[in-house]
């Protein structure tokens, strides 16, 4: 027979099987798409944190907080002395003055709080934009040196929580990769079973098939491609899923740290093809394992 | 055509079912096989088809010895011998063009040649009217006239048949006895178990009994009624062996128009 023929047999067979046990079939589907749409969800939300992180890499900026008695002159010079260093994209000196009336902006409730003030309430500062490229031994000795100078009050410098959030992404990962371990395990143990309930409800088939002179290929080949099927459909519900759930995020919560952060972008058709194929493969190993014992 | 060498069959347990049994039987013959319940009919057409393996002996059909056939090879084995049982073992939920055309369909035959198929198969049993209806839809006799047609579809050289007539009434049975003897006239080895020592004593031929497991007698018997065999099906099978003889095949039969759907 050819692989043609023998395919469109199994498909044909599969899909019969699965319309006929549709709720034993469905149970299998669900199962793995509750799994595949957890590991689609941590994939969106670890890629869209990464992404973040990247972006707020490239805006990497170094805040140096100088003493309130810090002339303004000295806050130019430092500034001048500031942009002179290597992998400086940008240095803006912020007086006193100018840190107060942003706060008052950014946080208009507040704006009481640092006013009528006889000095300025808040420091000068400079703000200095770094090449995130330019990362490294020499850069950090410059910020040392920077915290060490008597003007300065604090360097405040965002790589710190930056390797938080970091370490924040990577917690993700593990915490998904391991629930979706855990839970694919469950979903191909529960398509193994439903494969093997099926081949069970078959045996007077298979023997009728053993007994004309079939071989253990075309036998078995309807069930993987069952197994197959049903995790195919399984990523296909997960992925549906996931952009659902993506998209009335996007719709609920516009402006919002979760669709800022967390669902920002969804996931890459390449990345949506994985899951598919990863339910597919899933279901496909779980037939090729239920029945690989199985005398049939 | 099929050699039993001393062959033995003993279960796990212990328990004997065939006891050094030999015989010899050549292309195209008819043979009974008989005997009383659990005297190892059932058993020996198993090994026949490689269900079982012998404990000990040779088994030769068509020249290959069954015992020692890789699992990967019964399959072809499988497809040269037509097999025929008691409970007809069809499938209720498929159709009986389904039923039939297993083996065309493993073996890659197109949609249109199983029809082809299926259409001359059940013809020779005198179903070609119900290609489409469901097993439970028919009388046992016309189940196990499907049952034949499903393993006639390839024309194999051997048809084995374990107690055909077994679940069907005395009429009934004289017209699956009579399909069976159409089909060693075209030439098709023929074994068919049954304890019904009447129908060997009415229509006669090579008969082997088994008592406990060994062959307690292998003798021809003369009928003492003849069958009356379709004209037709005697016309068929003698146009059949002229096929053989002639160089060229024949143009194969058409199906009429309903069967080609």
């Amino acid at each position: 027979m050819k692989v043609f023929q023998a395919l469109r047999y199994f498909f044909r067979e599969a899909a019969v099987n699965l319309l006929r046990s549709w709720k034993v079939s469905l149970l299998a589907v669900l199962t793995i798409a509750v799994s595949l749409f957890i590991g689609g969800a941590f994939l969106l939300v670890s890629g869209n944190l990464s992404g973040s992180v990247e972006r707020w890499r490239g805006e990497m900026r170094v805040l140096i907080y100088l003493k309130p008695e810090t002339p303004e002159a000295d806050l130019r010079r430092l500034a001048a002395e500031a942009s002179r260093q290597p992998g400086v994209k940008s240095v803006e000196p912020v007086t006193a003055a100018a840190a107060r009336q942003r706060f008052q902006e950014i946080f208009p409730g507040l704006a009481d709080l640092v006013a009528g003030w006889q000095d300025e309430p808040l420091p000068a500062s400079l703000e200095v934009g770094l090449d995130p490229a330019a990362a490294g031994q020499a850069r950090n000795a410059w910020l040392e040196g920077w915290r060490r100078r008597p003007e300065v009050t604090l360097v405040d410098d965002d790589r710190e929580w930056l390797g938080q959030l970091e370490t924040v992404v990577a917690v993700v990962r593990a915490v998904g990769l391991s629930l979706v371990a855990g839970l694919l395990g469950a979903a191909i143990f529960t398509i193994a079973s439903v494969i093997r309930l099926t081949a069970y409800l078959h045996h007077e088939e298979i023997s009728v098939m053993r007994l004309v002179g079939a071989t253990e290929f075309f036998i078995r080949g309807p069930f993987y491609v069952e197994g197959f099927l049903q995790g195919l459909l399984g990523g296909l519900v997960a992925s549906g899923s996931l952009w659902g759930v993506y998209h009335f995020l996007h719709a609920r919560g516009r402006g919002s740290l979760v669709s800022t952060v967390l669902v920002l972008d969804f996931l890459k058709p390449q990345e949506v093809g994985f899951l598919i194929l990863l339910g597919g493969a899933a279901g496909l190993f779980g037939a090729v394992a239920s029945l690989r014992r199985e005398a049939l | 055509m099929i050699q039993f060498f001393h062959v033995s069959k003993r279960y796990p347990g212990g328990q004997s079912a065939l006891d050094d049994v030999t015989f010899d039987i050549p292309r195209g013959q008819f043979v009974f096989l008989t005997g009383a319940s659990g005297a190892g009919k059932t058993t020996l057409l198993r090994l026949i088809f490689r269900e079982e393996v012998p404990s000990t002996g040779q088994i030769l059909v068509n020249g290959r010895n069954v015992a020692s056939i890789p699992q990967s090879k019964i399959p072809y084995l499988r497809r040269t011998i037509g097999v025929v049982f008691q409970d007809f073992r069809l499938i209720p939920r498929k159709t009986v063009f389904e039923n039939v055309t297993y083996l065309p369909r493993l073996l890659g035959v197109d949609l249109q040649g199983q029809k082809k198929l299926a259409y001359q198969s059940l013809r020779r049993v005198g179903l070609a009217h119900r290609l489409n209806a469901f097993p439970p839809e028919l009388s046992g006799g016309e189940q196990q006239r499907v049952a034949i047609a499903r393993a006639l579809i390839n024309e194999p050289d051997i048809l084995i048949a374990d107690e055909p007539t077994g679940n069907l009434d005395p009429d009934l049975s004289r017209e699956i006895l009579r399909l069976f003897l159409e089909v060693n006239l075209r030439g098709t080895t023929v074994i068919l178990a049954t304890h019904d020592r009447d129908t060997i004593q009415r229509i006669g031929r090579r008969v082997i009994t088994l008592d406990r497991g060994a062959v307690s007698s292998d003798q021809e018997l003369v009928g003492t009624e003849p069958p009356v065999l379709d004209p037709v099906a005697l016309e068929t099978a003698e146009a059949a062996k002229a096929a053989e003889a002639a160089v060229e095949t024949p143009a194969a039969e058409q199906p009429p128009e309903e069967a080609r759907d």
